[in-house]
């Protein structure tokens, strides 16, 4: 194949095209940190209502099981898992998991999204508590219908502010 | 314990092999600070903190669970969860933070 230089035209092509990635990138990248960015710190039940609207929750008690501690030493690593008894089939599963923490500014800690591939309604992790109350888990099926439990967690070192 | 950890390193702990159709659990773990907000006279500061917002898992090929996460999860997250196994294939867990890092694990499961 035989060299050429770049003409003046595919340079400047190539310089703009380079400027306007490098100005988009950061900008994409940068910043989803930043409190804008982030859910607002309200109460619970708003955020309750900005997540589920005006929709009924009925009472989960018979298949959703939330284990967390009855008491927390350190409430900036408590360790919650979560089970909804659910076939997992196309037909039937648990689309989502929310887990609210009653106490933190920001009370949603997790938005768990499942398929039937999981096939089984479960989530672990550690949560940040900001203080003593209540940790709640909505589960979500298929056909929107909403599930929630709650469990008392009393924190004995605050997780601060999370 | 050997090395140090480095941030965005990702363990991913499954079975090695599981019986056709049968549903399997797995652990996921990040070493990552997952920043939380710092306050200053009980009012939030504004930067922008870092912290694992996306954690996507996918088994042979398919993207199986996705979880929205935020600052009210533990320094070096981790994540248990299940998945269906009806053929061999690698598990693989991405990990997205705020300041646009992208960290991922896999772990190969065998049907025996």
């Amino acid at each position: 194949m035989p060299e050429r230089s770049l003409t003046r035209r595919e340079v400047l092509t190539a310089v703009a095209a380079a400027g306007v990635v490098s100005a988009w990138l950061p900008r994409a990248a940068v910043a989803q940190g930043s409190l804008a960015n982030l859910a607002p710190e309200e109460p619970v039940d708003k955020t309750v209502q900005r997540l589920f609207g005006a929709r009924p929750i009925r009472d989960g008690a018979s298949i959703i099981n939330l284990d967390l501690p009855l008491i927390a030493e350190d409430g900036g690593n408590v360790a919650m898992s979560v089970e909804v008894k659910s076939p997992m089939t196309p037909q039937s599963y648990v689309k989502a998991i929310y887990i609210l923490s009653d106490k933190n500014p920001r009370p949603l800690n997790a938005k768990f999204i499942l398929t039937p591939g999981s096939g089984q309604a479960y989530v672990a992790t550690s949560l940040r508590l900001a203080d003593t109350g209540d940790v709640r888990a909505v589960a979500e099926m298929q056909d929107g219908t909403l599930l929630m439990v709650k469990r008392t967690v009393r924190v004995v070192v605050a997780g601060c502010a999370v | 314990m050997r090395g140090v950890s480095a941030l965005g390193e990702v363990k991913v702990r499954a079975p090695g092999s599981v019986a056709r159709g049968s549903v399997a659990r797995a652990r996921a773990l990040i070493i990552h600070p997952n920043e939380r907000v710092e306050r200053k006279e009980g009012k939030p500061v504004d930067r922008n903190y870092r912290f694992v917002n996306r954690v996507v898992v996918s088994y042979a090929g398919r993207d199986i669970a996705e979880f929205e996460t935020s600052t009210s999860i533990g320094e070096n997250p981790s994540f248990g969860f299940a998945f269906r196994v009806n053929e061999p294939g690698t598990l693989k867990v991405t990990f997205f933070d705020t300041h646009g890092g992208r960290f991922e694990g896999a772990a190969e499961v065998k049907l025996g």
